[in-house]
């Protein structure tokens, strides 16, 4: 698994709210086999996976993620629509917690080591973006591929002037088919750190890469991603992570079996827990083997007893500061409002009063968000002028197409002549007109289809603008910046961050 | 929507109605590759390709592609049983009879074309043998029994009388998830005819664990949803989504494409596993008596293991990715411990190991085979 030679890397898979999953295992990655981590050639990550990935090379602290995932969590869950409601601005929640947690030279420690998925609006083709300049880019990249449309928000954000949204949606485990990636997923399937349901089920699903076995608990897990769970489950899904990753260690051989005897069966006698260690796979079948002594059973009985025990040792096995994360998040509110809203009338009263809250509530929500929106008022207009004409142009140019081919059907060669030429000529145009970045011409050249030509001419001029700003020591991420310049820098980096991505 | 479930219920509960078609008493040297479409009675089956576009000619067709870029020279036969029941056979290098040759059981929902990836590799220097299990592929779909026993019990006595018809005195017996239950169930019943097994990520073997109410509490309406499934086969689906089934297939397996990318790049895999699953479902409906939800075997493997001959070899191939548990190969070995037991994991294979690292896994197929002769 470890081949020193030619290196490896770790992917985590997006998967919402299901995150906290992959910050246990990356805390029992961390604390138990560290030079997994420090060593790996590439961290890649999808979404929440990406937030994971980031906390863990940007030098964040993951029990403090985990303590921010759990609050966002309990913010979903505090109205009555859960996360629909239009007053929870996840995206805001989400910027802000890493802009608390990732320290500020976040961009040095990632760059080229963190690969963040992203799923480009315009073409639905998967990025891979693996170099910062600041830390606002870092967050800014994660942001875009935490959105998930409609569920998010409408207007996707844009990274270095380019519009994404969830990397989950074009791939949401990057680079799993390599054999030295160490694929991280809370889905029950076909990943080196996944749960092993109770289901013996092979069916299996695959989701933009990531497999997921067809069993009832993973269906359950689909609800969870996007619609959290109590912080209690949530807490028991953290610890699975973290039990998860041990597992792998101790199947590679990466973890040495004393630690691990004392780390899982410190309460139980060294016996006892070597026996342990031997049965504890084996406990689906180990009552079918006759040569069972009654100790084994005993032993059996203990660790059926809790798989998902829902007290509070189950935190136990987690280091102390996730584990105290976790217990804080857990606490049941206390005080009267809390207890008062949590009696069943008063539930009932709510859900009745929502016909009338919810409008007050959503225009003060929508006051709030229009606030925040202001300074990408003017970039996201543009861009939904341009979606517009987008739209426009394709049904014009279907209609159009139509109507060509009902007047000429019987003079074939002159339509193809017709196709072809104007298209060279908007090659020229879209190259002059690079500089009014939202021209017509982009729309023709869409257009009649040549967006092969639109894209080499961007390629080169993109170099040469890219020099050109340079010199300018224009600032790169700057939402207002000169757009041309903008838009262009993209091209150009994105280019490079492909590079830099090696291939398998 | 209310009546496609009624025709899929039909579905699942008919295959017996298609009685499988006398087949004619025919001399191995004129068995004749075409096949007579058969033609069931009743108003449903003349209605069925109507929905599902598929036909035992879509599926020879689809296996023709999948098994166009062999380059090793095979031959292509139905070896007919006694009952009969007719079994679509592939057999690389037929000459190196001095070797036990390797018999291929491909696992559920599969077929013969799946292993294309891995017969140039092991016809090197042996016979590889490879057919498509009784009820699946291109082989008869006759009506199985009922009962889990009796099924399991049919299959195995296919395995047999095809071995007689082809005439191998010996075999190293591999065998891929259901078919590795079955190689395992052969194993049992005629161990003297089993030099070695192989069994690459068996379905079956480890008993249900009793403790579901212990598992993680999941909410009742996900419950319900599954009690309402369970009672349909387990590809069910893709019959009812008649015309959407392809796409279907490609749309949640987009990774069968892949793992054969290095072989075809369309859609060839997609649609071989779509006309061998969308034909009348008799393997399948066996598969499904043969199980208990969720996925577990009605008679699993572990508990009768002990009871196989000491003398048969067993080695347990899986991928280290794949969720079904790799831990057999651990608890075979302490059933039976005057035995060799040896396990292999695949690093970065899930459960088609074949496909996932096809070189790996040839690799070690071939040692394997190698250490017997």
């Amino acid at each position: 698994m470890l081949d020193r030679e030619h290196g490896w890397s770790v992917s985590f898979a997006g998967c919402g709210f299901l995150g906290v999953y992959h910050i246990g295992a990356a805390t029992c990655l961390q604390e138990h086999a560290p030079h997994i981590i420090r060593d790996a050639r590439h961290i890649y990550g999808a979404s929440a996976g990406a937030l994971a990935g980031a906390v863990l090379v940007g030098g964040g602290s993951l029990a403090e993620a985990c303590a921010d995932v759990l609050a966002l969590a309990k913010e979903a869950r505090k109205r009555n629509l859960g996360p629909l409601h239009p007053s929870f601005n996840v995206i805001k929640i989400i910027r802000d917690g890493l802009m608390r947690n990732l320290p500020e030279n976040t961009h040095q420690l990632s760059s080229g080591r963190l690969c963040i998925s992203l799923t480009r609006v315009s073409d639905g083709k998967n990025a891979l973006i693996s170099n910062f300049n600041s830390k606002e880019e870092v967050v800014q990249a994660l942001i875009c591929s935490s959105f998930v449309p409609i569920y998010c928000g409408l207007i996707p954000p844009s990274f270095r002037g380019v519009r994404y949204v969830d990397g989950g949606i074009s791939d949401n485990l990057p680079h799993y088919e390599s054999k030295n990636t160490i694929t991280v997923s809370p889905f029950a399937g076909e990943c080196d750190i996944c749960p092993k349901g109770n289901s013996a089920n092979f069916h299996e699903m695959n989701v933009t890469n990531t497999s997921i076995q067809l069993s009832l608990g993973n269906l359950y897990r689909l609800t969870q991603a996007l619609f959290p769970p109590e912080p209690k489950v949530l807490g028991e899904i953290c610890e699975q992570g973290y039990s998860d990753a041990l597992k792998f260690l101790r199947e590679n051989g990466i973890l040495s079996d004393s630690i691990y005897v004392t780390l899982s069966f410190t309460k139980r006698s060294p016996q006892e827990a070597v026996q342990c260690v031997d049965h504890m796979n084996k406990k689906t079948v180990s009552e079918t083997n006759g040569a069972e002594t009654l100790n084994a059973e005993v032993l059996n009985k203990q660790l059926k007893q809790n798989p998902w025990p829902l007290d509070k040792s189950i935190f136990e096995s987690l280091p102390p500061r996730l584990r105290k994360a976790l217990q804080e998040a857990c606490k049941e509110q206390s005080g009267f409002y809390a207890q008062f809203s949590k009696l069943f009338p008063m539930r009932v009263m709510s859900y009745l009063m929502l016909p009338y809250t919810l409008p007050v509530e959503s225009a003060y929500s929508v006051v709030l968000r229009f606030v925040n929106w202001f300074p990408d008022i003017p970039d996201d207009v543009r861009w939904m002028q341009e979606q517009l004409c987008q739209i426009a142009g394709t049904v014009y140019s279907r209609a159009k197409s139509k109507l060509f081919c009902a007047f000429r059907k019987d003079n074939y060669a002159s339509l193809r002549k017709c196709q072809t030429v104007p298209s060279t000529v908007e090659f020229h145009s879209s190259y002059c007109h690079l500089k009014t970045l939202h021209s017509s011409a982009d729309l023709e050249t869409w257009l009649w289809d040549s967006s092969y030509f639109m894209h080499s001419t961007m390629k080169h001029a993109s170099v040469n603008i890219k020099q050109h700003s340079d010199l300018d020591s224009c600032p790169n991420f700057l939402p207002n910046s000169a757009e041309s310049g903008l838009e262009i820098d993209f091209d150009s980096s994105s280019e490079k961050s492909f590079q830099t991505v090696p291939e398998y | 929507m209310a009546g496609a479930v009624a025709v899929a219920l039909s579905l699942a509960a008919l295959p017996a109605a298609a009685a499988p078609p006398p087949a004619p008493a025919r001399c191995p040297a004129a068995m004749a590759e075409e096949e007579a479409p058969s033609e069931g009675s009743g108003w449903l089956f003349s209605w069925l390709p109507a929905w599902c576009p598929t036909s035992l000619l879509h599926l020879k067709e689809a296996e023709d592609r999948m098994l166009k870029c062999i380059a090793s020279t095979y031959n292509k036969r139905y070896v007919y049983l006694s009952n009969g029941n007719k079994i679509w056979t592939l057999t690389f290098s037929p000459d190196l009879s001095h070797k036990t040759p390797l018999v291929l059981l491909h696992g559920f929902g599969g077929g013969i074309g799946l292993w294309a990836l891995n017969f140039e590799d092991l016809c090197e220097n042996r016979t590889v043998h490879a057919f498509d299990l009784l009820g699946f592929g291109r082989s008869s779909r006759p009506h199985f029994d009922n009962d889990a026993q009796e099924a399991e019990n049919q299959f195995v006595e296919s395995i047999e009388e095809w071995r007689r018809e082809v005439g191998l005195e010996k075999m190293i017996l591999l065998g891929h998830n259901l078919g590795g239950f079955l190689a395992a169930a052969y194993s049992l019943k005629y161990p003297s005819r089993v030099k070695h097994l192989i069994l690459v990520e068996p379905w079956g073997f480890p008993e249900r664990p009793d403790n579901a109410e212990q598992e993680r509490p999941i909410p009742i309406w996900i419950k319900a949803l599954g009690a309402i499934l369970s009672p349909f086969n387990p590809l069910a689906g893709l019959r009812i989504a008649g015309p959407f089934g392809l796409s279907l297939v490609q749309r949640l397996r987009p990774d069968f494409k892949r793992k054969y990318s290095s072989m075809f790049d369309d859609n060839t895999v997609t649609e071989y596993i779509y006309h061998c699953n969308v034909q009348t479902p008799s393997g399948e409906t066996a598969f499904k008596n043969m199980t208990i939800p969720y996925g577990w075997a009605k008679r699993p493997m572990l508990k009768r293991i002990s009871h196989m001959d000491q003398d048969i070899p067993i080695t347990v191939v899986y991928g280290a990715r794949s969720c079904i548990d790799g831990n057999s190969g651990s608890t075979i070995q302490s059933l039976r411990p005057n035995s060799y037991v040896k396990t292999i994991a695949i690093l970065g294979a899930g459960h088609y190991v074949y496909a996932d690292q096809p070189e790996d896994f040839n690799q070690r197929v071939k040692d394997i085979c190698n250490s017997v002769d």
